[in-house]
């Protein structure tokens, strides 16, 4: 099916050409970023729902698998305690995104993390002094990474300690920001094209309104009313 | 018959998405705070007050899990304090609990004595900005057993999954009316191409 007349490319100059052609691209641009984050879409929207349901199929946790190895490592060159984690990480063949549990940095001899990635966790204890590191590798099945994807940000609210350190880690959190903007350029360009159908406006002010209401009653209202 | 099944479908994807469109920015908007680990406006001082001569039931110390919670709505409807309630923490041998009580944009934390029948009740405003961040994470995976004790939340479980069964739609009714449209095809699927490319990627370079 072709495209209607009123949304071809415009031919000539002026005003009205420029509605047009911005009309024409807005709607592409919905078309394109829609097709282009689609796989991102299903999957941060399907993990949403993994996230919200506990459903027997998708456990992961009680089916982990979990190996202990200990492996001999040198001591790391002199640095700060996250230096010294990627060099015992980096000696290990281990990467990931860096979270510290319960080493304070500057406790020198000993470093215990746990290096994470989506479906892998890591929990290491090195003894630097002794040159000998514990690797407990804990692996989950295709649900806990699904899950993992979802909110792998290698950040957490009120946790200050942990910051992004892995390329990997930034570079997913990079695509997450992009796919909530183009989220929202979606919407926008959506709102833009309806506006311009005027014999849609009056029941999609309604669908809009409704959205509006509901949504906003739970982001404004609640507090509102003290329920 | 198919012209009248694309205009169907068109008109469906437009007022759904209309519908829709307020949610996914909620959802889209508190990404940012959430990969950012940083919510604007969230740091209000918490306002204290006390509550006395509580009417707390005497198996209270003694419950567990829903039915802890259930009382536990009860007793704070003395107060009162309505929300979600996160989790009943107990302290046995100082007879008291923690009940953190949230409904999105205020967050309430109620210390419980029981031995004295009083509370201690602190509540702040946490903005429009946590509000949407405590959405997008609501219910969650976490605190199962007791998590839907209110009855926003409730509703608000099943509005996040109509959320995610929407899009799915929309996702699916906009790749039919892309199709449909000859002239758009080769772009279009040079679009998908390199956001599956992108996507594949990059979940392999996670993963493996």
């Amino acid at each position: 099916m072709p495209s209607s007349p009123e949304q071809q490319m415009p031919a000539g100059n002026g005003p009205r050409a420029f509605t047009q052609g911005y009309k024409t691209w807005n709607r592409k641009l919905h078309f394109y970023l829609g097709l282009y984050f689609l796989f991102f879409i299903w999957l941060f929207a399907l993990t949403g729902l993994l996230l919200n349901h506990s459903w027997a199929f998708t456990e992961f946790w009680p089916n982990r698998k979990v190996a202990t190895v200990e492996r001999q490592i040198k001591a790391p060159a002199d640095g700060t305690a996250l230096d010294e984690a990627r060099d015992v990480m980096r000696q290990l063949g281990i990467a990931g995104e860096i979270q510290w549990l319960t080493t304070q940095p500057g406790d020198s001899g000993r470093l215990e993390f746990r290096a994470t990635k989506p479906g892998l966790q890591f929990d290491i204890k090195a003894d630097l002094k002794l040159g000998r590191a514990t690797v407990q590798r804990t692996e989950v099945n295709a649900w806990g990474v699904m899950r993992a994807l979802h909110t792998f940000t290698g950040v957490r609210m009120n946790d200050a300690k942990n910051q992004r350190d892995w390329m990997l880690t930034t570079i997913w959190a990079l695509s997450m920001d992009a796919v909530a903007l183009g989220l929202a350029v979606l919407v926008i360009s959506g709102l833009i094209m309806w506006w311009g159908l005027a014999g849609k406006r009056a029941l999609g002010l309604v669908a809009l309104g409704c959205g509006i209401l509901v949504c906003g009653w739970f982001v404004v209202g609640l507090r509102w009313i003290g329920v | 018959m198919r012209q009248s099944f694309y205009v169907f479908v068109r008109g469906l994807h437009l007022y759904v998405g209309l519908f829709l469109s307020p949610f996914v920015l909620v959802f889209a908007i508190s990404v940012i705070f959430l990969v950012h680990s940083w919510v604007p406006g969230s740091g209000a001082p918490a306002a204290s007050r006390n509550a006395t001569n509580l009417s707390i039931p005497s198996d209270f110390e003694r419950l567990k899990g829903r039915e802890q919670v259930a009382a536990a709505h009860a007793l704070l409807d003395q107060i009162p304090v309505r929300g979600e309630i996160g989790f009943v923490r107990q302290f046995p041998k100082e007879r008291r609990f923690v009940i953190p009580v949230s409904v999105p944009g205020s967050e309430t934390v109620v210390e419980l004595n029981v031995e004295s029948r009083s509370a201690k009740i602190s509540s702040r405003t946490t903005g429009v900005a946590d509000a949407m961040v405590f959405l997008h994470k609501m219910p969650g995976p976490h605190n199962v057993n007791v998590r839907g004790n209110s009855a926003f939340m409730t509703v608000w479980r099943w509005l996040a999954d109509a959320t995610v069964y929407l899009l799915l739609f929309l996702s699916m009714s906009g790749i039919y009316l892309w199709v449909v449209l000859k002239n758009e095809r080769r772009v279009g699927i040079v679009m998908l191409a390199a956001g599956a490319l992108s996507f594949g990627g990059l979940v392999y370079a996670l993963v493996a």
